[in-house]
């Protein structure tokens, strides 16, 4: 029964990570010179999380994916409580106006990170588990809905808009794909449209927003700010780029330029052959994934090597999008590539698991 | 078969991730390859700091390249304070050159904004600016200005214009040639990251171009002499104006123009705006008098309808026409003349019958080809067009009048340009004062000026005879002051009663003369219009032609005219200085030279017996009252 793992997505994951460090490096050094007199300061703290992760990609290919079938509602409820516990003044500390982070020294972990991985396993474990009730949207869907909805409410509490935004996607596309009817995604689109356009007139700001990525210049150093900054980094690159360290909206232009808008930085020194290359990587490690589900033969499998690949595309897309000025700023970091230790284990860690799903 | 649900889903849900994926891509592209242009401008600006170092002027420029008006080199101290690390000892340090206040210097240097000037234009030399440059602090610049300068200021302010505070042309010169005399602005680039603080990519440096240089028709010492004049006679005889034009001929170059009032164009502001706008050699419109004859005099002999030498007239000292009774200037009349001599008198009625020979439409067609009723083109701005009647609203009176030069209003432009044509064969050419526009790096000619003959007006007959003519009012007749012995002179004065509100006033008239020499082929014409001239005769030759005599004198030596033989003697009066021709007495004794010289002062050097040098030299025309040295051995 023991068959190796999907040895180009290891592969692939491995040398996007080790880019993602060398562009956390080019993109970040002007920053950490400046904040922490020490150029190499987010490249170090990355490292370290890149090494740690690896291990624990490679330690997670090997322990049987369905462990997590038989522990899913405990690992449920330990994020649950890590969200809770992130809310309370003292415990989690704010960084960015959100309370979203357990903070020891200058690391950071965020609990909403942790818990996409649990919600992913929880559902796959419910599709699998009640195969015939889908069909029934009340006994089926509506369930699990709640407890989508509360893990929802709970990282909106921080808040922390991107990641929930990342969760219910994807726990919205796996629900779609165990078979449950059309008709009821149109009329939850057709519902969330309502909620936004809700949600934009109860604050008129958010009104603001939509104007400023419809139109950056109409404010251009207030909420068109960040993605002007970002197209003036992507523009100028061209076909191939300033070269690599030559970026000069790091300069203090783009502000933090090693997480959210990495990518910018990246078409910035490298260009389109870059930002190509990039897409294309991630768009292969997504189809890599995506074939471990369609190989497997056990339902649960399929559910989360599924949920844990479009996770990570969806957050990727998602973060693409913003950069490149096609949605709103939402406040997504690109998964191995943009710095933050939390986001890159649990990238890393969902890749073990698919790597361990793609075994069987 | 439910595997396979599942699996169209997952499918469906690659192909959503691929396009949006491919939507990314094509946004990539969009940014990066069609918009790559301008951001890339946007960027450009936004990383770089730039400092406009401002191009000097073109410099405008004489016949023989003396400089008339030039760009001074000026600098400037910017401090961008972001980028001093020391604030303390840069102020204290560019106070200590500058020999003022540590905290004068310092207020700037620790300023909160992007760049601030600590000294602007004149008031720094360059030892000074080296010395700063010398210290070579980080965030200190200098920067090269330029600011106008008119050496001959008043002389040319009128020609040349002024410019204002940022040297963009406002009149003259300055103005109509704005474009050519800007030159390409360099600018000091650096580069600065989202702080200020400058990045160590190199400064990119683009050197400022200087202006086009503009180069004249005038002559510098010819405008000198035109000013100098044109000051006497305002001092003189304490005029409300005066105006001299000096032109070549043959080709329409004005070699001088000067005109009283003037400004100076560095204090313009100081000036009301007539003086500043009214260029009156080219703007100022008036009843030309007598020096309109010209034309009618050209006209006739065109038209054969005279015989100069045979034709005579006799002038009662009035004439009457249509009931209205028309005087000519002298009391009492001329008698019986030839034409020639109604000319050299200048006589009224003497005219008048020239006029009726012609009639109105051949008369006023004459006048309108000589280029009256419409400005000459010349290359300067604010010219006027002078009135003329229409041909049909002329009854006999005004035939009469306009034949002696009244009762129209023209430019001195028009008249010396126009008597350029009845001198130099009959061309109308057009008058200008650029000659070309030269590339100062290159040295290569932009545009050069030529030569534009309008038309052809009278022949080369007729030109001669007006030459002829007008050499014998020089020399027999009212023109007289302007004779200059051992050269032909030909010239025509002119009294103008001026008009105002419709009428004549009262004693105040313009006086003016046009002179052109050597009177067989002109190389320079002059023009010299006196404006209400106090305390002497009112006569254009009585004021007039000694200053366009002088103005000539200086053309001699300027352009370097020989003397000529052939001329007309003068016919002379009782007041006139008499000249003699000074006879050779080089290789006799002393007692033979005295006999010879008996006419002449004479002054001996040298204690032989025999003259080895004479001084002036002989066979030139001298007045009795010079004094010849003679050298013996």
């Amino acid at each position: 029964m023991k068959k190796g793992f999907d040895k180009p997505l290891f592969v692939a994951v491995i040398l996007i990570a080790i880019f993602g460090l060398v562009m956390i490096y080019s993109a970040s050094f002007v920053w950490a010179n400046y904040k922490f007199d020490d150029p190499y300061k987010f490249v170090k703290m990355q490292g370290i999380f890149l090494v740690v992760g690896i291990i624990l990609m490679i330690v997670l290919s090997k322990i049987d994916y369905h462990i997590y079938y038989k522990y899913a509602n405990i690992i449920l409820l330990i994020c649950a409580i890590l969200l809770i516990l992130v809310l309370i003044p003292g415990i989690g500390t704010v960084r960015n106006g959100s309370r979203s982070w357990f903070g020891i020294g200058s690391l950071g972990i965020q609990p909403s990170e942790f818990a996409k991985i649990g919600l992913i396993i929880y559902v796959s474990k419910y599709l699998t588990n009640n195969n015939k009730e889908m069909k029934s949207i009340i006994h089926g869907v509506l369930p699990i809905l709640g407890v989508i909805g509360l893990f929802f409410v709970l990282i909106m509490l921080e808040p922390d808009f991107g990641t929930a935004m990342v969760i219910v996607l994807t726990l919205v596309v796996l629900i779609f794909i165990s078979g449950v009817k059309i008709s009821f995604f149109v009329k939850i689109g057709l519902v969330g449209l309502l909620g936004i356009a809700g949600i934009i007139i109860a604050a008129p700001y958010r009104m603001k927003r939509i104007v400023s990525f419809l139109n950056p210049w109409s404010d251009p150093l207030g909420s068109g700010y960040q993605i002007l900054q970002s197209l003036y980094a992507i523009g100028p690159g061209g076909l191939l780029g300033q070269g690599f360290l030559k970026s000069r909206q790091k300069y203090f232009y783009l502000p933090e330029p090693q997480t959210d808008f990495i990518f910018s930085i990246i078409s910035e020194e490298l260009g389109f052959l870059g930002v190509l290359i990039v897409t294309i990587s991630f768009m292969f490690i997504f189809y890599r994934g995506m074939l471990t589900s369609l190989k497997s033969k056990d339902l649960f499998g399929k559910y989360l090597a599924f949920g844990l690949s479009f996770g990570l595309i969806i957050q990727a897309s998602l973060n693409l999008m913003v950069v490149v000025g096609l949605i709103p700023v939402t406040g997504v970091t690109l998964p191995f590539l943009s710095y933050g230790g939390s986001s890159l284990l649990v990238s890393l860690a969902s890749i073990g698991i698919i790597l361990n799903v793609s075994r069987n | 078969m439910f595997f396979n649900d599942i699996h169209t889903r997952i499918r469906f849900v690659i192909l959503v991730v691929i396009i949006i994926l491919l939507l990314v891509i094509g946004k990539v592209f969009y940014i990066q390859v069609i918009s790559y242009n301008k951001l890339s401008n946007i960027t450009e600006d936004l990383w770089s700091r730039k400092m406009t170092i401002n191009a000097p002027r073109g410099d405008i420029v004489d016949r023989n390249g003396n400089v008339l008006a030039t760009s001074v080199v000026t600098t400037t101290i910017y401090v961008v304070p972001n980028q001093i690390v020391d604030k303390k000892k840069v102020s204290e340090e560019i106070a200590k050159i500058l020999e003022c206040d540590y905290d004068d210097v310092y207020k700037y240097v620790s300023k909160n904004s992007s760049m601030e000037i600590i000294r602007k234009g004149m008031d720094l030399s360059s030892e000074v600016a080296d010395k700063i440059d010398k210290l070579g602090f980080d965030g200190v610049y200098l920067v090269v200005d330029s600011k106008r300068y008119y050496p001959y200021g008043e002389k040319l302010s009128h020609i040349i214009g002024f410019v204002g505070s940022d040297n963009q042309g406002l009149s003259g010169l300055e103005l109509t040639y704005n474009e050519y005399l800007t030159g390409i602005n360099g600018e000091l680039k650096y580069y600065s990251d989202g702080k200020g603080n400058k990045l160590e990519i190199p400064d990119s440096y683009v050197a400022p171009t200087k202006g086009m240089t503009l180069e004249l028709t005038l002559d510098l010492e010819m405008i000198e002499a035109v000013d100098n004049e044109l000051s006497n006679a305002m001092d003189k005889y304490n005029s409300d104006g005066a105006i001299a034009i000096a032109m070549n001929p043959d080709t329409g170059e004005i070699l001088a123009m000067g005109s009283k009032p003037s400004f100076d164009p560095t204090n313009y502001q100081d000036y009301s705006e007539e003086v500043i706008n009214r260029n009156l050699p080219i703007w100022m419109t008036f009843e030309p008098g007598s020096t309109f004859k010209i034309i009618t005099l050209a006209s006739s002999i065109e038209e054969k309808t005279v015989d100069l030498f045979n034709d005579s007239f006799t002038d009662s000292g009035a004439v009457t026409i249509d009931g209205s009774t028309l005087h000519c200037w002298k009391h009492g009349g001329h008698g019986t003349q030839t034409f020639l001599e109604v000319v050299e008198n200048s006589c009224n009625p003497g005219f008048v019958s020239l006029g009726n020979k012609l009639g109105v439409d051949k008369l006023m067609g004459y006048i309108r080809n000589f280029g009256f009723g419409s400005k000459t083109g010349i290359d300067l701005n604010g010219e006027g067009n002078g009135i003329l009647f229409k041909n049909e609203n002329m009854g006999p009176v005004e035939l009469a009048t306009t034949a002696f030069g009244q009762g129209i209003s023209v430019t001195p432009i028009q008249q010396i340009t126009a008597v350029s044509a009845a001198i130099n064969g009959g061309f109308l050419n057009t008058p200008y004062v650029v000659s070309s526009i030269i590339d100062p790096s290159s040295e290569s000619i932009i545009y050069e000026n030529k030569k534009v003959t309008k038309r052809q007006v009278i022949s080369e007959e007729t030109s001669a005879t007006v030459r002829y003519a007008l050499e014998s009012v020089v020399a027999n007749g009212t023109g007289r002051n302007a004779y200059i012995e051992n050269y032909r002179v030909g010239g025509k004065t002119g009294t103008a009663q001026k008009v105002s509100d419709g009428k004549y006033l009262v004693g105040n008239y313009i006086l003016s003369f046009i002179g052109f020499l050597p009177a067989d082929n002109p190389e320079i014409v002059v023009y010299v219009a006196v404006d209400n001239p106090k305390g002497v005769t009112q006569y254009g030759g009585t004021v007039s032609a000694p200053i366009a005599r002088s103005i000539m004198m200086s053309a001699i030596e300027v352009l370097n005219i020989p003397e000529k033989d052939g001329g007309m003697l003068k016919e002379y009066v009782y007041t006139d200085t008499k000249y003699l021709i000074l006879p050779n007495v080089v290789g006799m004794n002393k007692e033979n030279a005295t006999k010879a010289l008996k006419d002449f002062k004479v002054k001996y050097s040298g204690n032989g017996d025999k003259v080895v040098y004479m001084s002036p030299k002989a066979n030139s025309f001298q007045s009795v009252d010079t004094t010849i040295t003679l050298m013996l051995n």
